[in-house]
This record gives structure tokens, sequence and C-alpha cells, in this order.
């Protein structure tokens, strides 16, 4: 029957059917887990449970609040705060790319000290005592050399308590040298709002109850003032109230993301924007639309902006201006915006005071649906911000003024025009001390870096801009632990104070930072007694103040007529349109620098969500691109994709081109943000700065920086680079993918119907 | 040819006892834990209720094993001599917390929640098993969706059946 090898061969087989059998199950069953305890669990904690911590977003300057899920002590996710006035519970695609600021690969880990050359990016670990000691050390040689006002201090324009405590440290030793800066400021509006409106707070713009919105470059939606409240005004002007679509009317040489809202695009010739403004205006004086007693004056001063004469020069049709001012002064309220566009021009006071002129002759200052003032907020002062105390920065330190460097939240190497040729001078002070958490181009020249905490790891708070139209004070709190052996810059400071003596640490006796902002909040809490929270003890108030995420209350508005004289305006109004360097024969294109949605400043570049968000308009993403009119690249025989060399008086870029029928053809537009030469690796060449080809051209009234105020010429580049975007084709080719009717068509279905 | 049925025969059963064999000594249904901790002594014989150890289960996804100072807090004093609890002691003493072996296992996209089955009532037993009787803990259940779904079905639950109540 069975015989020997028959025998052998079934025991072999059920062998392997007997290992088979295991496997299987071995592979069936899920791998091992661990089941890990605390050891001893924490207080607040219950695993599986999210907690969530008030906080504030620093993605910019608009200082919406936030909430961030935290887990197990880990931040998970960031949210708007629901209760904050400002971004009720939204916000923008920067704010929750907040929490890869803190966990971001390329965060400094620890404090840094230099070893090679400055700049050439080589540093030595080194402990906090080690670090701070160094920076105290020389401290303490400065005031023994007598030189304490040899110590200068650049931070970002910071308007929490941090800054009293940087002013007050920076008083107490000595130097007066406490600067702040940073690109995108609201200078020229402050000036332009104080010398016209009398108030240098930032109004609240009703955009929500306006019926006519005329804005001038201001990309209000993207990155104008406070993106995220200004975006919900406008889903209430268009939709908010039952019966009534507010009109929009955008007014810039390149479209914005804003701008594609529009009901329509005026593509206006750059650096004309004011002029356009007043030959509206005096069409309203004009048409008697004004009726102060003063109509006369006015008459006479706008006569020169009269469209006949000025509509050539602003490229914009007589009819299409009279057809503007017709729907200005009909059917109000309506309101004129100037954005950062108009600002950036080297007549940028002018055009604000130009759009302040249209809104008071159109009866749009002080009410509903218009401009509303904010009275000048009280609780707080704040350090104006001009570019130029950079540049009084640069010169200092290149006359040997400086001996010490301290920076914190701010990388004007990039941020700065290179025609500005800062580096240079930075190179003439002896000590740099970075406290970025970021080794980005700035941080790279320092010779000690402490790296500082990042928000959701931090004590802070913040005193938002007026415009809000609420007084509005952010609390921010840790919301979790330090990832990394960083202090936070508050902590820095109070550390610094204690080893300067004992004269000092008189002054400065909070243990931490976060004890020195409870103490300050403890005056606020005295003052605003009665307002915003209400509580009998200031723990029971700074409890709900941190449960909260802040304080808030309506901001006082200002009540009364404004009165803006004739005279006031017509010193300050452009007499002419903006300069702009390089004679137009060689460089025949203006250039229009705009900060990117996601990047802002550059600030944002070394974030991989926004790297690979997008860009709304172009659909671009991971580097820099060249927007172009199509007919001009016909012209050029350019093609989509193109290396492009944009040539500027001051230097070169080179980044694909981008066939943008939303420009005028004489115009050039680059975003700012890519070309990071350090900045960790997803920000770290990248695309071009397009800030390098900049002439260090200013707002002759305030000093401030003039962006738009070059020209350039255009070549086929020879360097390689591709051009990646996410849309196919921006046309329809025949598709019908949007249905449209004119609208004489729709009348005729409506009769037909 | 006539011995197919034999190689097929002996094949079958051979895979069966591979696969019984993995599924009683070598499963993590009942695995070994880094202490031989017993249920029957602490939920059984002392009446101590689940939820004086596990504290999350009625507040969150997860039931929670007890923090290493929850077992020291009696063990301190409650047989300090046997091996077992020294070698507990040494956990703690070097503040290392204990890797226990997960039993319960679920894949992440089930989402589960002890929170809702305790507050609707759910016994713990029902799909731990008689836990104050074992001495090692092993699973009973197979945690398959199937299983799921004969309870929710049985009780009927609400939105039970739907996908997006433990999918999600
Ligand atoms: S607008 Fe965006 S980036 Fe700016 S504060 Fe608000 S959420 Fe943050």
């Amino acid at each position: 029957m069975l015989n020997r090898r028959d025998f052998l061969k079934l025991i072999g087989l059920g062998g392997v059917s007997t290992g088979a059998g295991f496997v299987l199950k071995e592979a069936m069953e899920p791998p091992v887990a661990k089941l890990i305890p605390y050891l001893v669990p924490p207080e607040d904690t219950v695993p599986g449970v999210a907690n969530w911590y008030a906080g504030l977003c620093t993605q910019c300057s608009a200082g919406c609040g936030v909430i961030t899920k935290t887990m197990e002590g880990r931040a998970k996710k960031i949210e708007g705060n629901p209760l904050h006035p400002i971004n009720r519970g939204k916000l923008c695609a920067r704010g929750q790319a907040g929490l890869q600021v803190l966990y971001n690969p390329d965060r400094v880990k620890g404090p840094l000290k230099r070893v090679g050359k400055r700049g050439e990016g080589e540093f030595r670990e080194v402990s906090w005592e080690e670090g701070l000691s160094i920076l105290s050390g020389n401290l303490k040689d400065l005031t023994n050399r007598n030189e304490a006002g040899k110590l200068y201090l650049l931070t970002s324009a910071l308007r929490g308590h941090l800054t009293s405590l940087l002013v007050s440290f920076m008083d107490s030793f000595g130097s007066s040298n406490y600067f702040q800066y940073e690109l995108f400021n609201n200078s020229n509006l402050i000036y332009a709002n104080s010398v016209t409106i009398g108030s240098g707070a930032i109004p609240d713009y009703d955009i929500a109850n306006t019926r006519l919105l005329l804005s001038f470059g201001a990309d209000f939606m993207g990155t104008w003032l406070s993106p995220v409240r200004y975006a919900r005004s406008y889903g209430d002007m268009r939709q908010g109230r039952p019966g009534v679509r507010g009109r929009f009317v955008q007014i810039e040489p390149r479209l914005s993301m804003t701008g594609a809202s529009a009901d329509e695009w005026v593509p206006v010739r750059p650096g004309t924007e004011g002029i356009l403004a007043l030959s509206i205006a005096y069409l309203i004086v004009e048409e008697r639309h004004y009726r102060g007693a003063d109509a006369k004056r006015w008459m006479d001063m706008l006569k020169r902006y009269n469209p006949d004469e000025v509509a050539g020069e602003i490229d914009i049709s007589v009819r299409k201006i009279g057809e503007l001012a017709e729907e200005f002064v009909e059917g109000g309220p309506s309101l004129a915006i100037g954005g950062d566009n108009l600002a950036s021009y080297d007549n940028g006071i002018g055009n604000l005071v130009a759009v302040n002129v249209l809104n008071y002759l159109a009866g749009s200052i002080g009410h509903k649906g218009g401009v509303l003032l904010n009275g000048k907020d009280k609780t707080f002062k704040r350090k104006s911000v001009p570019y130029a105390q950079l540049t009084k920065l640069g010169d200092s330190a290149l006359e040997g003024d400086i001996e010490t460097l301290i920076l914190y939240n701010t990388n004007p190497l990039f941020t700065a025009p290179s025609g500005m040729k800062l580096g240079a001078s930075l190179e003439n002070i002896p000590l740099i001390v970075s406290l970025s958490s970021f080794m980005d181009e700035t941080t790279g020249m320092a010779d000690l870096i402490l790296p500082a905490h990042t928000s959701l790891e931090d004590w802070g708070d913040d005193f938002a801009d007026h415009g809000a139209g609420y007084s509005v004070a952010t609390v921010m709190q840790p919301a979790v632990s330090p990832v990394f052996d960083t202090k936070g810059v508050g902590d820095v400071f109070l550390a610094l104070a204690a080893s300067l003596g004992p004269g000092f640490k008189k002054d400065f006796p909070w243990r931490s930072f976060g004890d020195f902002l409870k103490d300050a909040w403890k005056k606020i809490y005295r003052r605003n007694r009665g307002s915003g929270i209400k509580e009998r003890s200031f723990e029971d108030f700074w409890s709900r103040l941190l449960a909260a995420g802040g304080w808030w209350t309506p901001s006082p508005k200002i009540s009364g007529a404004v009165n803006l004289s004739v005279g006031k305006a017509s010193s300050h109004i452009p007499s002419a349109a903006a300069g702009f360097d390089g004679d137009s024969d060689k460089f025949p294109f203006f250039l229009t620098v705009y900060s990117h949605s996601a990047f802002l400043d550059g600030r944002g570049a070394n974030l991989p969500w926004l790297q690979e968000m997008p860009d709304p308009m172009t659909s671009v993403v991971w580097g820099t691109w060249v927007e172009m009119n199509p007919k001009t690249a016909r012209h050029l025989s350019l093609k989509e994709g193109d290396m492009i060399r944009v040539e500027s008086p001051y230097g070169e870029i080179h980044a694909p081109l981008y066939l943008y029928p939303g420009i005028r053809p004489d115009t050039v537009a680059v975003p700012i943000g890519q070309g990071h030469t350090s900045y960790g690796r997803y920000a770290k060449e990248r695309g071009d700065n397009p800030l390098a080809i900049l002439p260090p051209r200013v707002d002759t009234r305030t000093g401030a920086l003039a962006l738009n105020s070059t020209r350039v010429r255009v070549f086929k580049s020879t360097r390689s680079g591709k051009l990646v975007k996410m849309e196919g084709s921006a046309r329809e080719l025949g598709r019908g993918i949007v249905q449209t009717v004119s609208n004489k068509e729709f009348k005729k279905m409506g009769k037909e119907a | 040819m006539k011995k197919v049925p034999i190689y097929i025969i002996v094949a079958v059963i051979t895979f069966a006892i591979g696969y019984n064999v993995n599924a009683r000594y070598f499963s993590n249904r009942r695995p070994v834990q880094p202490i031989a901790f017993s249920h029957k002594i602490h939920a059984g014989d002392n009446d101590i209720p689940c939820l004086y150890c596990h504290i999350y289960a009625n507040k969150s996804r997860v039931a929670g094993v007890p923090s290493v100072q929850r077992c020291m807090g009696c063990h301190k004093v409650i047989k300090t001599d046997s091996p077992k609890i020294q070698k507990l002691t040494h956990y703690w003493e070097s503040g290392e917390p204990i890797p226990w072996i997960k039993v319960h296992n679920l894949p992440d996209h089930v989402y589960f929640t002890h929170k809702r089955h305790v507050k609707a009532g759910v016994e713990c037993q029902s799909c731990h098993g008689d836990v104050e009787e074992m001495d090692v803990i092993a699973r009973v259940a197979s945690l398959k969706m199937g299983w799921c779904l004969r309870c929710h079905m049985n009780e009927e639950v609400k939105n039970g059946k739907d996908c997006w109540t433990c999918h999600k």
C-alpha cells in the first residue's frame, strides 16, 4: 500500500503544510503593539481627548486669534478662535501652517556659536549658560567702555508687552537704539490718515455695508491689513444683505487674487492711481455732488486732474472715469480703499491721501458702509515702523557705531532691497546675535544664535491694529512644551538683565516672562474694569482671559464730522505720477512686485504646506515666476515656461514666464517670497528674490520703501528651470466650463419665460 | 495518481494543526506580558472595579492603562515581598513605564470609543470576556467588523450600521 517513499513524501508534505498554516496565521495577526502607560499621569490630560489652548497667530500682523488642539501634549491642529472679533473662528492658510513652524525639522535646536568665517554657516553647539555669558560678557564690556549706546536691537513690528520689556531693557542699559523693521507695514497709511482725517489709527473700512467698493490695489482678501476679517466683510457685502449685492471695482495694473473677485478690473498705468482717484474726485465736485462751502476751492485745486487732461497719462478712457465717478456718488454708501500696491510707489502717501480725498468728497467718511474712524489706541503705544529705521541702522553699522546687534524675528538681508547693501554694512559689526529659531539669511551672518521659542511654546500678547473696529488684546500661552532647547525671547532678556549686576536686576525682578506678562496685565485689569471680561479678582480675570484668548471691546469711535481742508489735502496729493528708476527706452516695462499670498515677505517659504499650496491666480508651486501679458510675450516671441532674465538697473533675476492676461502689456510682475539662500531645506534655492533688483528708493515724505519703483527689461535666459503649475490651461478652449450669457440675452430669456 | 486524495487530506490536516498551534500558543491573543499581572486577583478575588484602574474608560476613546504611579499607590505596602511586585517597584524606581503588550488592538481605520459604550451601559465583559477570572489576560472576541455589527444590530444602535459611525 503505502511504500517507504510515499511515506517520506507525506511526512515532507505534512511538515510543509504545518509550517504554512503557522505562517499564515502569523501573517493574519496585526503586528504586536505596545501599550505604554504614563509613569505619573499629568493632571489636565486625558489620553484621547483634546485640550485646546487659545493663542495668537504670528504669521502676519493682522493678529488673528487661534486655538490649538493638543493631544497628549502635542499640537495637532490650529483653528481660528471663534470668540475672537478679528477672525471670528476663521484662519487663512498661513495661519494653518503655523503648526509647521513648531515642528519644522530645520529649526535651530539649541544655542550655536560661530566657528568658521562669518557667513560660512559653521557653528558649534553651546549650552545656554555659555551662550548667555558670551552675550552678557560683551554687554558688560560695552558698559565698562562707556559705549552702551552701541548696542542695537532690531525686531519685527512687535506690538505686545514684549516690546515694553525690550524698550525698558534698552533704556536701563543706556541705549536708545531699538529699531523695528517689517517689509510690509502700514506706515504710509498711518501717515496719510493722520494728515487727512486726523487720526493715525487705522480706520475700520466698512466693506460689509458698502454698495460700491473702489479698491485701489488693495489685496484685502490675501495680504492687506487683516485678510481674514476683510474676506468675511467681502462675503457680507455680496450676500449678507437680502436684495443688495454690493458692487466691487478693483483698480490696479496687475490683477490680484482679490481683484479676481471684482465685478470690474480697471488696469491703470502704474504710479498714476492717485491721479485717477483725484480725477474721479474732480468729477464729483464738478457735478456738484459735493455741497460743502469750500466746493469752489476744491474745484480750483482739482482742476488739473480733469479727466480730459489726465486720461492719457493714467491710460483710462474719459468715459470710464466718468462712469466710476457717477457710480461712486450714486446710491451710496460707497467706499474707496488704498492698499499696499498703491502705497508702495514713491508717491505712496500722495496716493493714499488722494483716496481719502475721494472718500471725503463723496461723504463716505464716518458713515456706515464707508470709513469708520477709530479713536487713538490708548492701551498701548507702539513704535512706528518706517524703512527709515533700517536705513539708519545700516548707516550706523557702516560708520562703526554698532558694537553689538541683537536680532529677533526679522530677516532684513532677505527683505531689504539689495540696492541698500545692508550685508556689507552688517560686516562691520563685531558681534551679531540672532534670537531666531531658523537659520535665515541674516541669522547665517550671526556670531551667536540663541534660538527663541515659537509662538506655540511661548507667552506673549498682541494689541492688533484698531482697524478691526475693536480694541483687541490677544494673549498667547504655551500650548505645548518646547520641542527643542530654546528659550522665550522675554526670558532671554530677563536672564541677561539678571547677569548685568544687582542694579539692573532690581529693575527686572521677574523670574520669567510669563510672570512679567501677568504683572503687566494687572494694570490693564485695573484700568479696564467694567468692560470686556468682568471678574472680582485678578486671578479669575487672568484665567478667563487665557481661556478666551484675550480681551476685546468695541473701539472708541471718533464722532463728529471730519473736516479736511483744501490746503491740507493739496500739500500732500501727488503732483505727478510715481518715479521709476531706469529710462523707458532701455527698460521698457514697469516692474510690480507683490507679496505672495502664502509666503508674504518670504517668511512662509520654509513651510512645506505653503510651498505646496498653488498660488491662487496662477496655480504655480515651488518657485518664482514672471507674469507677462500674452500679447507682450507674443511680441517678444516668448512662450509660457521660457526662462526669463528680468533686468533692472540694479541687477537681474531669472524665473520662468507665466502668461497672465490679468496684467497690463507694459508691466511685468514678480511675487516676493522665494529665492532664499538659506532658511531651511524647503525654502533654500527655490526661485529668485525680486527684492534683489529693487532700487533703495523711498517715499519722499515718510522714508517708507517704494517697492514699485523700477523699470525692467526682459530677455530669454540661458539658465534652465521649470514652471511648475497645477492648471493645464487657463483657457476654456471651447469646453464651455463656465457658462455665460450676456446681459442682453439674459433679459430676453426673462421675457420669454 | 490514486494517492492524490491522501496527499490532500494530510496537507489539510497538518495545515490546520500548524494554524492552531500558532493561534493557541503563539498568538498575541494571549501574549506574555512584562509582568505576569493577574486580573483574577485584582478584579476577581479583590473585587476592584474596572474603572478604578482604567480611569479614562468613561471619559475618552481609550480606557487607559493604569499609570505606574497608580500601581504603586497600593503596592508600596501590599505584597512587597513578591518578586513580581519587586519587578514593578524596579520600573517605578528607575522611572520607566511598563511596556505592556497590547491585547485588544484595533486598526487605525476603526474609530472606537470606550466612552460611548460605557455610557450606554455595555458591560466591560461583553467585549473583554470574563476578565475577573483570567490569570493571564486574553482576547476573547474577534474584534472583526462582523462581530461589532452583530451587537450593533441586535441592540438596534442608532446609526449603528452607518459606515461613518466607525470609519471617519
Ligand atoms: S491673516 Fe492669516 S496669517 Fe495673518 S494673523 Fe490672520 S490667520 Fe494669521
